[in-house]
């Protein structure tokens, strides 16, 4: 049983995904968001038992080319699954009682699983190629969630940022391609784990480097990296409210996820030639994120900018290649996609009430309109802050700490450099949240919301849905070890050997 | 007659046959240039099968083949202006470019991202 | 050790209670507040008598083990005499709080919240007392920051309120990045992120002195903001705009002086590292003397309250650079009581007369007799008369001065100048701040009653649930000197090796300064009743007020240039990295254009093509084969 576990977590929302394209129309159209809770719910129920106990599996799928059907779950990966389909779950329950402007919910529900089938598939699989295809395989369910649902207030724009998103990624991933093709040339295997042991055998220094270049932009693109970010604000303006807590809760992970997984153990000497560069923009990133957030006037542009910010951190772990900076990263991912998952979650409802995400036409008094609305959005600001107790913490302090005390290979000066400015980063990105908080939140309602009758509060169907994500903020927040118990041996073995 | 002559003149056949092909506009024009072309192409393999003496006298037989197939086309492609000289009361080439692309900087989709 | 995790538990439980039911039963909000408090105060209790009977105690809890990657983390509490001292000051504090609020807020529509986020706070700063872990400690430390900023911002309507939250936050959080990095530096140092860990490291010669100074200069970051000392100083008189209540308990008598706890936990290290000690000696002499010269001219009596707490704990900073681990605790458990006690009666005052300027109020002596005995003997203490606690406490902190100044102190790394410099300014600022509470004094409680309108509306004495916490206050307020009789007793309790050093002369001089600096002001008012004593500086008085402009410095310095920044960088995201993207849109659409070029569409020119090819191919062929 525990073989079939991880083709099951993948079979089981591509079955969900293929029911909506097969029942009839109207019967599917009425009941496509129980339908999508229930697949939904069922792969977090895989996905937790996989975590747990699922083997690794191993067929050969096309054996003239050499590629194989390689899945398996580890401490990295594990988190990230589990992760995945709980938001997933989260987001079509949410589907439930708020139902998208533009309807068509079969063809949404369809979409999203599919999605789902690639967000899975990119963290389970051990093959390079596979993980190519998965990782393309989030692209065009993303494409029509955001060209299809999103916010159509502006004519056309929401096409032109689904367009943006799909051709920036694909180049990236083209250029990742690339570099997989590198690889296999020099060692002659596709398989990730073979290539992790190998710890770069076979490959000469200067196609390690230039490998770990054309693979790093292409999950650089994806992370977003400064200054390959620009896609991100578009995308996160445009789409739908579960589109951007998938985007920015998932998508944002499968880039990061790959320089830890394929990157950073293929290539290692590429790694340390390469890891400045990448510390270099994760820092420029994390502060130009903060102050693009301050002069912000959406507000999910704002909270999107925040992401390349928060990313910033996870890269600057991943460029102190020790076991401490990649623990953060880890750690920084998950917590990032609650956090941001949930302010997305947040914003989105503000945004549906209101009609509207510019901050100079809400105006403040959300506590006053909405007390628990405005109060999970002050959490999520905290949280988001990075204050310690909340999960936001441990993973910008560990990736802090990795740069306090890099790998002996790389250059300690600089990379002390880089932690004191990420650390002016962390100040900065206060400066921008309580700012938000004030402005939002805060002071006296402008006389347009304060008549408006339809503003309610969070109903309980959405704190239904938001409740869960705020528990996890705190709970890893008050027990990091829950999360570092896991990633801690991996990150150890797959760094140190 | 040594090799050169035939072959000279079936080049400068061809230059000429080019030149019709080319820079002439009238579509019978055309087509004679091209015949011309094709005689040449003839007279080519004639002197060549003559100085190699070929057994089974390919250059000849190959010669007919071409003989017929440019009887075959000029038919058909006599047709095919006499159609559109009905159709569009002219045969001159430049005026037949249906098939053109627009101006080329004019009409571009706008890839503006909107804010 | 049971007692250490119920005085952290009771009240997170109690804040946890409040924020979820606080909205549906408001009236369960009190009780709940008054339980948690009272939970944490009996514990408290239990421990300081334990560590009065048992000193020198220590005991320890370790929790479970957090990897990270390299030196790991433990959920570790510690029990000492230091804690069990501190702990007793915070949970007295929040428990007269909690008694005092609901009076003093009566009708507040967000009572419930603000309860739980004071019980929030109170389990946050106990984590702080008792943390043994450098981790554990800083999660109660920032999470005592977050409460402070929303306890600032609970009337958010007010600009005062939003603008005094955002920049104590900040500013404190911008402390906080130095603190983290001083963290890093001595675990690294020391090999363990453990508070014992470290201190016996340092004991056992473990930490070289380099490395002591880069990690307590850098953990002094942290302390100078949370403790609101020069340079970041500046968000303690605006964090005024927040509840009184709130005033006295977190930027009176314990945030604030969180940060003068951490370094008497972590002495033995910043006692290898003499640069630290200097630059604290220096910066405590700054901000003595600078905050109480601003406290002089201001007409606010919060903010009077507010520099002058700055003031004190420059005291205790200065007591810890000349040395003395013990004068520094001591004068921070003293001033926890008569700061709080001079905040809750100024509280008083605010509820009575109904504006917290001081040139409105006037007379109230008989309106109020128990606020204005409460308060007189607050003040008094303030200005370190004999007998009072604040005396014998701040006379500690001169005698550790004077030791180092004359015998080189007992400590050894202390500076022979530093010890000179924080005599002296401690001196001179013992006059300025006897003035500056006289100048109070004679303000709010004499003369003719100055208030316009609704200031003048019969002022009343506090209700009993006001008065009592200001009785209760007042009475370790007079008798905490005690502990100041015996050189040892103090010491032993918390457990460290030295002793209370009270020189006669000192104490002579400073209690003249003192009376000195008093009847100045006394006389100055005499002469005319009706005006303000603090006129007389004339041309120096805007710059006192304005705390020497270091606000509007770090205004220039600072914000404009972030807000131009975050300007600069939208502007570079839309139209330099966006344009680029965008541009290679358009770039390829461009390119195809001229591509296109070539379907001319005539078949002429599409033979010519083929031709020109053909005869290329056959030269290369022809040259290359």
């Amino acid at each position: 049983m525990s073989e079939a576990l991880l083709p099951l977590l993948l079979a089981v929302p591509l079955a969900g995904s293929m029911l909506m394209l097969v029942l009839p129309g109207p019967l599917a159209e009425r009941i496509a968001a129980q339908l999508g809770v229930v697949v939904a719910g069922a792969t977090t129920v895989v996905a937790g038992w996989a975590a747990a106990a699922a083997e690794d599996v191993d067929v050969a799928w096309v054996p003239s080319l050499g590629l194989r059907f390689h899945l398996g779950i580890d401490g990295i990966s594990a988190p990230l699954v589990l992760l995945t389909a709980g938001l997933t779950f989260l987001c079509l329950v949410y589907t439930l009682r708020v139902r998208p402007a533009a309807g068509r919910l079969r063809a949404l529900v369809g979409l999203v699983l599919l999605l789902e089938v690639g967000m899975l598939g990119t963290f389970v699989a051990l093959d390079l190629l596979l993980f190519f295809v998965f990782f393309e395989v989030v692209l065009l369910p993303m494409w029509f969630v955001i060209a299809q649902w999103g916010d159509d207030t502006v004519p056309g724009a929401r096409v032109a940022a689904a367009n943006k998103f799909i051709l920036y990624t694909l180049l990236g991933s083209a250029v990742m391609l690339l570099g997989i093709l590198l690889v296999r040339a020099e060692t002659g295997t596709f398989d990730m784990v073979a290539l992790a042991e190998a710890d770069g055998a076979g490959m000469s220094r200067g196609v390690q480097i230039l490998a770990f270049l054309a693979l790093a932009l292409g999950f650089a693109v994806k992370a977003p990296m400064w200054p390959l970010h620009s896609w991100l604000p578009d995308a996160h303006t445009s789409a739908p409210t579960i589109g951007s807590v998938l985007l920015a809760g998932v998508l944002l992970k499968m880039g990061t996820y790959g320089l830890v997984r394929i990157a950073l153990p293929i290539v290692p000497e590429g790694a340390e030639v390469l890891a400045p560069f990448l510390g270099a923009f994760a820092v420029v990133g994390i502060i130009y994120g903060a102050l693009a957030c301050l002069a912000q006037r959406d507000l999910k542009r704002l909270i999107a900018f925040s992401s390349v910010g928060h990313m910033g951190f996870v890269l600057l772990g991943i460029a102190t290649l020790t076991p401490v900076g990649v623990n953060g990263a880890l750690f920084a991912n998950v917590a990032h996609g609650l956090i941001t998952g949930l302010l997305f979650f947040l914003v989105g409802a503000i945004k549906d009430r209101h009609h509207t995400a510019d901050l100079e036409e809400l105006g403040g008094g959300l506590y006053d309109r909405a007390p628990r609305l405005g109060g999970l959005l002050v959490f999520g600001a905290i949280a988001s802050v990075g204050l310690p107790g909340l999960a936001g913490f441990w993973g910008e302090m560990l990736a802090l700490l990795g740069a306090f005390d890099p790998d002996p290979a790389l250059h300690r000066g600089y990379f002390l450099v880089l932690m004191g400015l990420a650390g002016l980063g962390v100040v900065l990105t206060t400066v921008y949240l309580v700012t938000l908080v004030r402005r939002v939140a805060q002071g006296q309602s402008v006389a347009r919301w304060r008549d408006a009758v339809l503003l309610g509060d969070a109903t309980p169907a959405e704190l239904a849905v938001w409740s869960p994500i705020v528990v996890l903020v705190l709970v890893l927040g008050l027990w990091p070890a829950l999360l570092l118990d896991v990633t801690d041996p991996v990150v150890r073995s797959v760094l140190g050997g | 007659m040594p090799l050169l002559m035939p072959l000279v003149v079936a080049a400068l056949l061809f230059s000429i046959g080019i030149y019709g092909v080319l820079a002439r506009r009238n579509a019978i024009l055309v087509l004679m240039s091209v015949e011309l072309m094709l005689n040449a192409v003839n007279l080519n393999l004639v002197a060549f099968d003559v100085w190699l003496r070929d057994e089974l006298l390919s250059g000849q037989v190959f010669t007919l083949f071409v003989i017929t197939i440019a009887a075959a086309e000029v038919g058909l492609g006599l047709a095919i202006v006499l159609l559109v000289f009905r159709n569009r009361a002219t045969s001159q080439l430049d005026e037949l470019v249906e098939l053109r692309e627009a101006d080329a900087l004019r009409g571009q989709p706008d890839v503006r991202a909107m804010r | 050790m049971t007692a250490v995790v119920l005085a952290i538990l009771a009240p997170t439980v109690a804040a946890a209670v409040g924020f979820f039911s606080g909205r549906r039963w408001p009236r369960t909000a009190v009780p709940v507040a008054v339980a948690g408090a009272g939970v944490a105060l009996a514990a408290a209790v239990v421990l300081c008598a334990r560590a009065v009977r048992d000193a020198p105690l220590g005991d320890a809890l370790r929790g479970p083990r957090v990897p990270t990657g390299t030196i790991e983390l433990g959920i570790d509490l510690r029990l000492d005499g230091l804690a069990a001292l501190v702990s007793v000051a915070v949970a007295a504090v929040a428990f007269a709080v909690q008694v005092y609020s609901p009076a003093y807020l009566r009708g507040d529509p967000r009572y419930s919240s603000y309860t739980a986020l004071v019980s929030l706070f109170t389990a946050a700063m106990m984590l702080v007392v008792f943390a043994d872990d450098l981790f554990v400690l800083l999660v109660g430390w920032e999470v005592m920051g977050v409460c402070s900023y929303f306890l600032i911002g609970h009337h958010w309507e007010q600009e005062g309120a939003r603008a005094g939250a955002v920049k104590a936050f900040v500013v404190t959080r911008l402390g906080d990045v130095g603190f983290l990095f001083g963290i890093f530096a001595l675990a690294f140092a020391a090999g363990t992120f453990n508070i014992d860990g470290a201190r016996l490291a340092a004991l056992d010669n473990g930490i070289p002195q380099s490395s002591a100074t880069v990690a307590t200069l850098l953990l002094l970051c942290g302390v100078v903001g949370k403790s609101a000392q020069f340079p970041l100083h500046t968000w303690l008189p605006d964090a005024m705009a927040g509840p009184t209540p709130v005033s006295a308990l977190i930027h009176a008598a314990t945030m604030v002086a969180a940060g003068i706890y951490l370094v008497a936990r972590l002495y033995d290290v910043f006692l290898l590292a003499p640069a630290t000690l200097a630059a604290m000696a220096v910066i405590a002499a700054v901000t003595m003397l600078g905050a109480a010269l601003a406290a002089l001219a201001q007409d606010d009596i919060k903010r009077v309250l507010a520099y002058s707490t700055v003031s004190q704990l420059a005291y205790m900073l200065a007591g810890l650079a000349v040395g003395s681990a013990a004068a520094a605790t001591f004068h921070l458990l003293t001033h926890a009581a008569f700061k709080a006690l001079l905040f809750l009666a100024a509280g008083a005052v605010i509820h009575a007369v109904g504006t917290n300027q001081m040139p409105d109020m006037g007379g109230l002596r008989r309106a109020m007799p128990v606020t204005f005995v409460t308060m007189t003997l607050g003040l008094a203490a303030l200005a370190g008369l004999a007998p009072l606690a604040g005396f014998f406490s701040k006379e500690a902190v001169l005698g550790a001065a004077e030791e180092s100044a004359l015998h080189g102190s007992s400590a050894g790394p202390v500076p022979t100048w530093a010890g000179w410099l924080v005599l002296v300014v401690g001196l001179l600022t013992v006059s300025v701040t006897a003035a500056y509470a006289a100048r109070l004094w004679l303000l709010t409680f004499f003369g003719r009653p100055r208030g316009s309108g609704v200031a003048r509306a019969a002022p009343h004495e506090a209700p009993p649930a006001m008065r009592w916490p200001l009785v209760a206050l007042a009475v370790p307020t007079v008798g905490l000197g005690a502990l100041g009789l015996q050189r040892d007793r103090l010491p032993q309790w918390l457990g460290v090796d030295e002793q209370l050093h009270l020189g006669v002369v000192t104490s002579v001089i400073s209690t003249a300064l003192a009376l000195a600096g008093a009847a100045a002001v006394v006389l100055m008012w005499r002469r005319d009743p009706a005006a303000d004593p603090s006129d007389r500086l004339a041309r120096l008085r805007p710059a006192f007020a304005g705390a020497f402009y270091v606000d509007e410095l770090y205004d220039r310095v600072f914000v404009r240039p972030v807000s131009a920044a975050a300007r600069a960088v939208r502007w570079t995201d839309d139209s330099v990295v966006d344009a680029g993207v965008v541009g290679s849109g358009h770039t390829a659409t461009r390119l195809a254009g001229w591509l296109r070029l070539a379907q001319a569409g005539n078949v002429q020119t599409y033979l010519t093509g083929m031709l020109a090819g053909v005869v290329i191919v056959a030269v290369g062929v022809v040259t290359l084969t």
